[in-house]
């Protein structure tokens, strides 16, 4: 009894810890946003020779960053994209493409990486390596570090939207939820991104509650303060008049 | 007349002339440092467009108090104290703001939208903050108190129902009849007397926000929604303030039989009163929390506002002048291309608050395009229609020289910078920026023609100025009451 309830306890406890991390702003997303991305060459899994300004002329896409031998955000980030992806099954045309981050990697592992996630046939999914790594990672403003001791790279797992037009328009770091992945679809889709500051906990006097989940609001307090300048100039000036009946009366 | 009160009005009209120019040189320096002609740092930058702001809105908001006061005059008792108060107050108080730009290098733009003046840890002087708030403090108060008095003073002799002029709406010629200037002025100070207790929420929840040291924050769209309602509702009530001088004066200086308040002119101010008030909803269009029916109240609203005004003051004065021997002066020439600066920056507005073009137009420079044309080349000269009259009444002096190189200047100049900020906004160039992107190719150029413009506009407005200033000064060294100086 005690023992399931340390483990209960302790599982919370990390739990909160993650939500609470996963709630944290990170600046590095708004890093190289709205610049365009390097027209660098990419050689597909599929034997195609392309520039990255081709790819966003035709359609916006998704890039992310991966190595092959990795062994630890990689694989997670890919599935789980695929996995929102198919949740959402958005309207938008778009793609998503996999570069490779590394030199070691060739256009077989790659080939052999898209099989693991049954993505090598899909259309929407394309698998590629470049010989322009250094330009490509630094206009995205991704920055992995070699360990040679555990021949890893340390990095981040990052989503970067790309535009019709190749501007670098929304950065996601880490594996994030649906809601986060439906964002991103947007903006590179130029469609709306509705966001806003949600009240903080000591703003009593808000207008509206806003759920956030719902999209449903309701009114609150602070939207009568938008009556009372009124409500106070309606009292100056009866009083004011009032003032002038009274010294009508007098002067009669 | 009172000397006490022509005294005041003359200092009133030389200082806000003297911070118009130095608004003018302020805007003249942004746009040519948007147009790469200059580089000044952003910060300082900022802090310019916050100082240029502000020092417009106030002054122009008061400059209307002040025509109208010293006008309300012939109708009302009404004394020179209160303008004496609200100027002692306006000097500190701009003083004050000044000092929080050029010295605090505080940046937070006149609109100081929540919660940027908060976000101060790097960017501008601590204190900075709490001295902008308690210089509108100081502000607001003088500005209340004028108001208020002003209206107490109306009241005096007018009841409730003749000072909005209601008996007009039931009868052809009644006893006693309203003077469009009593009314207009009453509409308009009920309007300002409305956006400045708005401004004391504010300022309360601002000062909450600064002593409470972080337990007690402000809501972002409560704070929006206030600022804006004061922001807009001040800048469309000192505009009618210009508009009941026109009112007032435009007849007989043009040698014709003074405005009658008749019932479609009571019906449109008493509308305008009624909607301009929910006008400013059309500023949160982007904010989609806001109810959509508020959003399209907005747009409504912001038609039905303009339309009662606008259409009775171009009926009133097509009426008089058409088709009768008009004496042209410097004074109804500003107030006739005033009008019609107006109603082109009005029309501008207006496309600006329909919801489908808001959609394109938001944050563009097309948005400073027509505040500026409505300002600049509207209510700007409606006033300085108003102090070449009143320049001459103190004067006695009725000689106008180089009045068709002013107004040339000043046409010229002031259409030429307007144009150039809508050309800007057909563009989609965003407004506030300090340099704009290099994808917007043709910006900078636009930028750069429009300071040209405005130093044009500043010649004209400077030989105005000498004008004035010589006539206005007279006014001190006489120590008559009840006739012109000369």
């Amino acid at each position: 009894m005690h023992k399931s309830l340390l483990v209960f306890t302790f599982g919370f406890f990390c739990g909160l810890n993650l939500y609470s991390q996963s709630q944290e702003y990170n600046l590095s997303e708004e890093d190289r946003l709205y610049t365009k991305v390097e027209n660098v060459k990419i050689l597909t899994t599929r034997g195609e020779m392309l520039s990255l300004s081709q790819m966003y002329v035709r359609e916006p896409f998704v890039l992310a960053l991966v190595f092959t031998r990795c062994i630890g955000v990689c694989s997670p980030l890919i599935s789980n994209f695929k996995e929102k992806i198919s949740e959402l099954n958005p309207k938008e045309k778009f793609k998503i493409l996999v570069v490779s981050f590394d030199t070691a990697d060739t256009k077989a592992d790659l080939d052999n990486y898209a099989k693991l996630f049954n993505l090598n046939q899909n259309e929407n999914w394309v698998f590629a390596t470049t010989g322009q790594i250094p330009e490509l990672i630094e206009s995205v403003g991704f920055h992995p570090e070699w360990d040679s001791s555990r021949r890893q790279f340390e990095h981040d797992a990052l989503l970067v939207g790309i535009n019709g037009n190749g501007y670098i328009v929304k950065k996601l770091i880490g594996i994030r939820n649906i809601r986060a992945v439906e964002s991103m679809i947007k903006e590179i889709s130029n469609e709306f991104v509705i966001s806003y500051p949600l009240p903080h906990n000591n703003s009593i006097l808000s207008c509206f509650t806003y759920d956030p989940i719902t999209g449903k609001k309701k009114p609150k307090f602070g939207l009568f303060l938008l009556l009372v300048p009124a409500i106070g100039t309606v009292i100056l000036l009866v009083i004011i008049s009032r003032q002038k009946k009274k010294k009508i009366s007098e002067n009669y | 007349m009172n000397i006490s009160l022509k005294r005041i009005t003359s200092t009133w009209i030389i200082t806000i002339l003297l911070l118009f120019f130095t608004a003018i040189i302020l805007g003249i320096t942004m746009r040519f440092n948007q147009g790469k002609v200059i580089s000044i740092d952003d910060g300082k930058f900022y802090g310019i467009m916050t100082t240029h702001g502000m020092t417009m809105i106030a002054i122009w908001a008061v400059a209307g108090m002040v025509g109208v006061h010293y006008l309300l005059s012939r109708y009302i008792n009404v004394g020179a104290g209160l303008s004496k108060f609200a100027f002692i107050m306006t000097v500190i108080g701009v003083a004050m703001f000044y000092v929080t730009t050029f010295i605090g290098h505080f940046h937070a733009g006149w609109t100081f939208l929540y919660p940027l003046p908060f976000k101060n840890s790097f960017a501008w002087e601590s204190w900075a903050t709490p001295m902008f708030f308690w210089s509108l403090t100081v502000l607001g108060v003088g500005w209340l108190v004028w108001s208020v008095g002003l209206l107490v003073a109306i009241f005096k002799k007018y009841s409730f129902s003749q000072t909005f002029a209601w008996q007009h709406l039931t009868k052809k010629d009644p006893e006693v009849q309203t003077p469009p200037l009593v009314l207009i002025s009453a509409i308009s100070l009920v309007g300002i007397v409305l956006c400045l207790l708005t401004a004391v929420v504010i300022l309360v929840l601002s000062f909450a926000e600064i002593y409470s040291d972080g337990k007690f924050v402000n809501d972002p769209l409560l704070m929006k929604n206030l600022i804006y309602f004061f922001g807009h509702t001040i800048a469309n009530e000192s505009l009618y303030l210009g508009l009941g001088i026109v009112y007032e004066l435009m007849p007989e200086i043009s040698g014709r039989p003074k405005f009658k308040t008749t019932w479609y002119v009571a019906l449109g101010w008493n509308f305008t009163l009624l909607f301009v008030l929910t006008a400013y909803f059309h500023h949160l269009y982007m904010d989609f929390v806001q109810p959509l029916g508020l959003q399209m109240f907005g747009q409504f609203a912001s038609y039905f506002a303009s339309i009662p005004s606008a259409v009775v003051t171009i009926i009133s004065i097509i009426v008089l002048l058409y088709g009768h021997r008009i004496k042209w002066t410097i004074t109804n020439l500003l107030f006739f291309i005033g009008i019609t600066g107006w109603i082109i920056g009005g029309v501008g507005a207006l496309i600006d608050s329909t919801i489908s073009n808001n959609i394109f137009l938001h944050n563009t420079l097309w948005v400073p395009a027509h505040f500026h044309t409505y300002n600049a080349l509207g209510n700007v000269l409606l006033i300085l229609g108003f102090f070449t009259w009143v320049a001459n009444e103190f004067s006695g002096s009725q000689t106008d020289p180089m009045r068709k190189l002013k107004l040339a200047l000043l046409i010229i100049g002031g259409f030429g910078f307007v144009l150039m900020f809508y050309c800007g906004g057909a563009e989609s160039v965003p407004r506030r920026y300090s340099v704009y992107p290099a994808e917007f190719t043709r910006a900078a150029l636009f930028a750069s023609a429009a300071a040209w413009f405005a130093i044009i506009y500043l010649l004209g407005m400077s030989l105005i100025f000498v004008d004035i200033f010589k006539k206005c000064i007279r006014v001190y060294s006489s120590s008559h009451s009840d006739s012109s100086v000369a």
